[in-house]
C-alpha cells in the first residue's frame, strides 16, 4: 500500500496575466524526506513555495498537505507547518525573545511554554547574548537563524524554507543543517530551496526540479542520475558514468543549461 | 567680552564648517551634482508614472487630486486672509503689527506636520546614500523633498500674501518684502526640517527617549502654572497687566516673526539700517537652524546608526525566560497581538508623540483661545467645551495606526498569513491596543481638562465616553477595511514621512466629517432641549449601531484579508 504524501499538488498553477509562473504542477512529498526543490532563477521556486505555505493563492489546481486541502482548512494545515519565506516575515521592532515568545503563541502555545522554547531556540541559535536588541538591527544570518527560529517553535510536521542558508556563516550553517537533520531523525518532513546545489546535494535525499514554471524532474538523486543517464544514452552516449554525476551536472543538463558566451566589458575594469 | 568674542570665533567657525561641507565636492554646480539631482528627479517621475499603470495608482492619484484640491483651498483662504489683513495693517500704517500674522503662519508651519503625521510626506532620503552622492546633494535633496510638504505650500501661500498685501499698500517696498519673506519662509523650512530630524534622534533610543519624556513632563508641569497667571493677571490692574503685555512683546520682536515684521516695518518707515539689522538677525536664526540641521543630515550621511544595540556580553547570561502578556477573556493570539503592538509602540518615538499631543494641544489652548470662561449652562463652560475636544483629538490622532495597520508590519505580514490564526483575531488584538491608547489619552485628557480648565460636568464627561463608544468602534471599522483595501509600508521610527495612502488620507477625512456630523448633530439636540443626559441616550443608540457594524467588518476580516492576501504582500514586503 502506497503511503500518503505528506505535500502533495495536482496541477499546480499560478499565472501573473499572460504568464504562467508555475503551470500544473504535480508534486508528491513522502514523509520524512528530506526535498530539495530547485531552479534557475524566476523558474518559479518562490511561487510554488508561496503556495503550498498559503502566502499566494494558486490560479488554479489543488494543494494538499498532511492529507488536508490547503483551501478548504487553512488553519489546520498552517497549524503543523513551519515556514521561512523569502522575506522571513520578522517584526523588527521586537526583540528576539519577544518575537520567538510571540511566534509561539500565535501557533497556540501557552505563555509559559512559548517562553521556555524561545529561550531555548535564542540560546541554540547562539542569539542569547543580546537580548535588548531588536531584530531590526540583526545581521542578515542572525535573522535567518532567527526566522528558522520562529519556524520550529511549534514542532511542526512539515518545514518549508526558502533559501534557508542564504546569508549564514559556516558556522550557523552547521548548526541548522545539524538541527534539520534531527528533525528528519524524528519523522519531520522538510521541503527546501536553494541555489547551493552542494548543500542540497548533501542534505536531500529527494529532488524536484522546475524550469520555466514547469516540472521537468521529480525523484531520489539516484532516480535523478538514471533518468539523466537513460536520456543521454537515448540521445546517443554519456561522457560521464552516472554514479558520478553531481547534482550541478544533473541540474545543468536537466535545465538545458550551458554557460553563456564570453562576452567582452570594455568599460569594465 | 572675551566670552562674547569667544562665542563669536565659535559661531564663525561652525558657520565655516558649514560652508565647508556644502562645498565639498565642488564649489560649482558641475556636471555630477546636476546630474544626480536630475537623476533623482527623473526617479520620482518614473515611479509616479509607473504608479499611474495599476488601478490602485491610478485611485492613489485621484485621491491625491482630491486632497490637494483641499489642501488648495485651505492655501488659497489663508492667502486671501493673510493679503487681506497685511494691507490692512500696512495702509493703516501699522506695520510692525503684520508678526499678528507671521506668527501664525510659524506655528501652522511647525505644528501641522506634527499634528497631521499621515499628510506629512518626506520620503526617506537615506535610501539614496547608497550612490555615490555628495554631501551638497544630499543636503539639497532632503531640501528639496520638504518642499513637497503641504505644511510647507500653505505656508508659502500665507507669505505670498503678506507680500501681495503689503505690495498693493506699499508698492515700491516690494523687492524688499519678498526678501524679507523669502528669509523667514527659508527659516521655516530648515526649522521644520530641524526638529523632526532632532525629534527623530532624540526619540530614536530608549536612553535619549528617557530624557525627552522627562523634559517633556517637566515643561507640561510648568505650563500648568500659566493657568494661575493668566488667572492673575486677568484679576490683576491694567498697569500690572500691561506691563506683562509689553514684556511678551519685546521678547516676540527678537524672535523670527517680530524680526520679519520688523524688518519690512523699518524699512516702509525709511529706516533701512535698522531694517537691515532685522533681516540680519532673521538670517542668523536662518542660520542657526540650517547648522543644527546640518549637524543631523551630516550624521546621517557618515552613516550614522541609530539602533538600540546593547553591548555583547562576555559571557553569555541565562536569561529568564519573558513570559508573554496576558489579556484576560482574549485568545493567546489576541493577547500576542496585543502586546506585539503596544511594544512596537512603545518603541516609536514619533508616535509616542503624536500620542501625547491631545493633552500638549490642551496646554497650548490653554494659553490662547480657550481661556475658562464660567457659566451656568452645559456646554457652555469651557471645561465642557474642552473636553470633548480633546477625546475627539485623542481619537484623531490614531487614525495613522488605525486606517494602515498592517503599515508597520512591513515583512511581518508573512508570518500573519503563515500562522494558524484568522485575521479576525489579529485585527481585534490590533484594535484593542488602539482602543487602550484611546481610554488611556482620554483619561489623561479629563485629568489635564479639570486641572487646567476645571471639572467638565458629569453628564458631558458621560455624553464624551458615550460619543467615543460610538465614534471609536466606526473607525476602527473603516480603519480595518482601508487596511486591508489601501496598505502602506510604514517605518514607526521615521518621523514626518507619509505614513498613509492619498487613498486612505481622504477616506478617513470622510469618516471624521461624518462621525463629527453625528457629534455635532447630538449635541445640537441637546442643547435644544437643555438636558446633555439625551446626548448620552443618543449616543449610545449610535454606539449600538457603530458596534454592530465592527463586528460584523470583524467577520468578514479573514474573507478579505485572503482576497487582498497579495497587495498587502506586494506592498508591505517590498524592499
Amino acid at each position: 500500500m502506497e503511503i500518503a504524501p505528506t505535500i502533495c499538488t495536482q496541477a499546480l498553477t499560478r499565472r501573473f496575466g499572460e504568464l504562467a509562473a508555475v503551470d500544473g504542477v504535480d508534486l508528491r512529498v513522502a514523509p520524512g524526506q528530506f526535498f530539495g526543490f530547485l531552479g534557475p532563477n524566476g523558474a518559479g521556486k518562490s511561487t510554488t513555495i508561496k503556495m503550498l505555505t498559503g502566502l499566494l493563492a494558486p490560479s488554479s489546481g489543488r494543494i494538499e498537505i498532511l492529507g488536508l486541502d490547503l483551501q478548504t482548512h487553512p488553519v489546520e494545515v498552517k497549524r503543523q507547518i513551519g515556514v521561512v519565506p523569502e522575506g522571513m516575515a520578522l517584526f523588527g521592532r521586537l526583540t528576539g525573545a519577544e518575537f520567538l515568545s510571540f511566534a509561539g503563541r500565535m501557533y497556540g502555545l501557552d505563555r509559559q511554554t512559548a517562553a521556555n522554547r524561545a529561550s531555548e531556540l535564542l540560546e541554540f541559535m547562539q542569539l542569547a547574548d543580546q537580548p535588548r536588541k531588536l531584530v531590526t538591527d540583526y545581521s542578515h544570518g542572525m535573522q535567518k537563524k532567527l526566522a528558522m527560529a520562529a519556524a520550529v517553535i511549534h514542532g511542526p510536521k512539515v518545514l518549508f524554507l526558502d533559501e534557508p542558508f542564504e546569508g549564514v556563516d559556516a558556522i550557523a550553517a552547521g548548526t541548522l543543517k545539524a538541527m534539520l537533520q534531527r528533525m528528519i531523525t524524528r519523522g519531520a518532513t522538510i521541503f527546501l530551496t536553494s541555489h547551493v546545489l552542494e548543500i542540497v546535494e548533501r542534505l536531500c535525499s529527494h529532488v524536484a526540479i522546475i524550469h520555466q514554471g514547469r516540472l521537468v524532474a521529480q525523484g531520489s538523486l539516484e532516480e535523478l542520475r538514471a533518468g539523466v543517464q537513460a536520456a543521454g544514452a537515448a540521445g546517443g552516449g554519456l561522457a560521464t558514468s552516472p554514479e558520478k554525476l553531481t547534482l550541478e551536472e544533473i541540474f545543468l543538463r536537466v535545465v538545458g543549461g550551458s554557460r553563456p558566451a564570453e562576452q567582452e566589458l570594455s568599460w569594465l575594469a | 567680552m572675551g566670552l562674547a568674542r569667544n562665542g563669536l570665533r565659535r559661531i564663525a567657525a561652525a558657520i565655516a564648517d558649514v560652508v565647508q561641507q556644502l562645498k565639498l565636492p565642488k564649489m560649482n554646480f558641475g556636471r555630477p551634482v546636476s546630474t544626480q539631482l536630475k537623476a533623482i528627479a527623473e526617479l520620482r517621475w518614473r515611479m509616479f508614472v509607473n504608479g499611474l499603470r495599476s488601478r490602485r495608482g491610478k485611485t492613489e492619484f485621484a485621491s491625491r487630486m482630491v486632497v490637494s484640491s483641499v489642501f488648495a483651498l485651505g492655501g488659497a483662504g489663508g492667502f486671501l486672509v493673510a493679503s487681506f489683513v497685511s494691507y490692512l495693517l500696512v495702509s493703516q500704517g501699522k506695520p510692525e503689527y503684520l508678526a499678528l500674522i507671521l506668527w501664525p503662519i510659524l506655528l501652522f508651519w511647525q505644528f501641522f506636520p506634527v499634528m497631521a503625521t499621515a499628510l506629512t510626506n518626506n520620503p526617506d532620503s537615506t535610501e539614496l546614500l547608497r550612490f555615490p552622492l555628495s554631501y551638497r546633494s544630499y543636503f539639497l535633496v532632503r531640501m528639496a523633498f520638504g518642499l513637497f510638504d503641504p505644511a510647507c505650500a500653505i505656508g508659502s501661500l500665507g507669505l505670498l500674501g503678506v507680500w501681495l498685501g503689503v505690495t498693493v499698500a506699499q508698492p515700491l517696498s516690494f523687492v524688499w518684502t519678498a526678501v524679507v519673506l523669502a528669509t523667514f519662509g527659508v527659516f521655516n523650512l530648515l526649522l521644520m526640517q530641524m526638529v523632526f530630524a532632532w525629534l527623530e534622534r532624540w526619540l530614536a533610543q530608549r536612553r535619549t527617549r528617557e530624557i525627552f519624556g522627562l523634559v517633556f513632563i517637566l515643561l507640561m508641569l510648568s505650563l500648568q502654572l500659566i493657568g494661575p497667571i493668566v488667572a492673575h493677571l486677568n484679576k490683576a490692574s491694567r498697569p500690572e497687566f500691561r506691563r506683562a503685555f509689553e514684556i511678551g512683546s519685546q521678547v516676540q520682536e527678537v524672535l523670527p516673526p517680530g524680526l520679519a515684521s520688523d524688518a519690512i516695518a523699518q524699512a516702509l518707515h525709511a529706516r533701512i539700517v535698522v531694517g537691515l539689522s532685522s533681516l540680519a538677525l532673521l538670517a542668523a536664526f536662518g542660520l542657526a537652524a540650517g547648522y543644527l540641521l546640518h549637524l543631523r543630515i551630516r550624521a546621517q550621511f557618515a552613516g550614522e546608526s541609530l539602533s538600540e544595540t546593547a553591548g555583547r556580553t562576555a559571557v553569555p547570561q541565562i536569561q529568564t525566560p519573558q513570559v508573554g502578556w496576558d489579556l484576560p477573556g482574549f485568545s493567546q493570539a489576541v493577547a500576542a497581538v496585543f502586546e506585539k503592538e503596544m511594544r512596537y509602540l512603545a518603541r516609536s518615538g514619533p508616535m509616542l508623540l503624536t500620542l501625547i499631543m491631545p493633552v500638549f494641544m490642551l496646554v497650548v489652548f490653554r494659553m490662547g483661545p480657550l481661556n475658562p470662561i464660567h457659566h451656568s449652562g452645559g456646554l457652555s463652560r469651557t471645561p465642557d467645551m474642552a473636553f470633548p475636544g480633546a477625546a475627539a483629538y485623542a481619537l484623531l490622532v490614531l487614525t495613522n495606526l488605525v486606517y494602515n495597520n498592517f503599515g508597520a508590519d512591513s515583512g511581518g505580514i508573512q508570518f500573519f498569513y503563515a500562522s494558524p490564526v484568522q485575521f479576525r483575531q489579529i485585527v481585534l488584538g490590533k484594535n484593542l491596543a488602539y482602543a487602550a491608547i484611546v481610554v488611556v489619552n482620554t483619561v489623561l485628557a479629563w485629568i489635564a481638562v479639570r486641572y487646567l480648565y476645571g471639572a467638565p460636568h458629569l453628564a458631558v464627561t458621560v455624553a464624551t465616553m458615550a460619543g467615543l463608544l460610538f465614534a471609536a468602534p466606526l473607525n476602527f471599522s473603516a480603519g480595518n477595511l482601508l487596511s486591508l483595501y489601501s496598505p502602506k509600508k510604514r517605518d514607526f521610527s521615521a518621523f514626518g514621512r507619509q505614513n498613509a495612502t492619498q487613498t486612505t488620507v481622504l477616506a478617513s477625512f470622510g469618516m471624521q466629517i461624518v462621525i463629527v456630523g453625528f457629534g455635532v448633530g447630538v449635541f445640537a439636540v441637546a442643547r435644544y432641549y437643555n438636558d446633555l443626559w439625551i446626548a448620552v441616550v443618543l449616543f449610545l443608540i449610535l454606539a449600538a449601531i457603530s458596534i454592530s457594524i465592527y463586528v460584523a467588518v470583524l467577520r468578514s476580516m479573514d474573507r478579505l484579508a485572503l482576497e487582498r492576501r497579495e497587495t498587502l504582500l506586494t506592498e508591505l514586503c517590498r524592499a
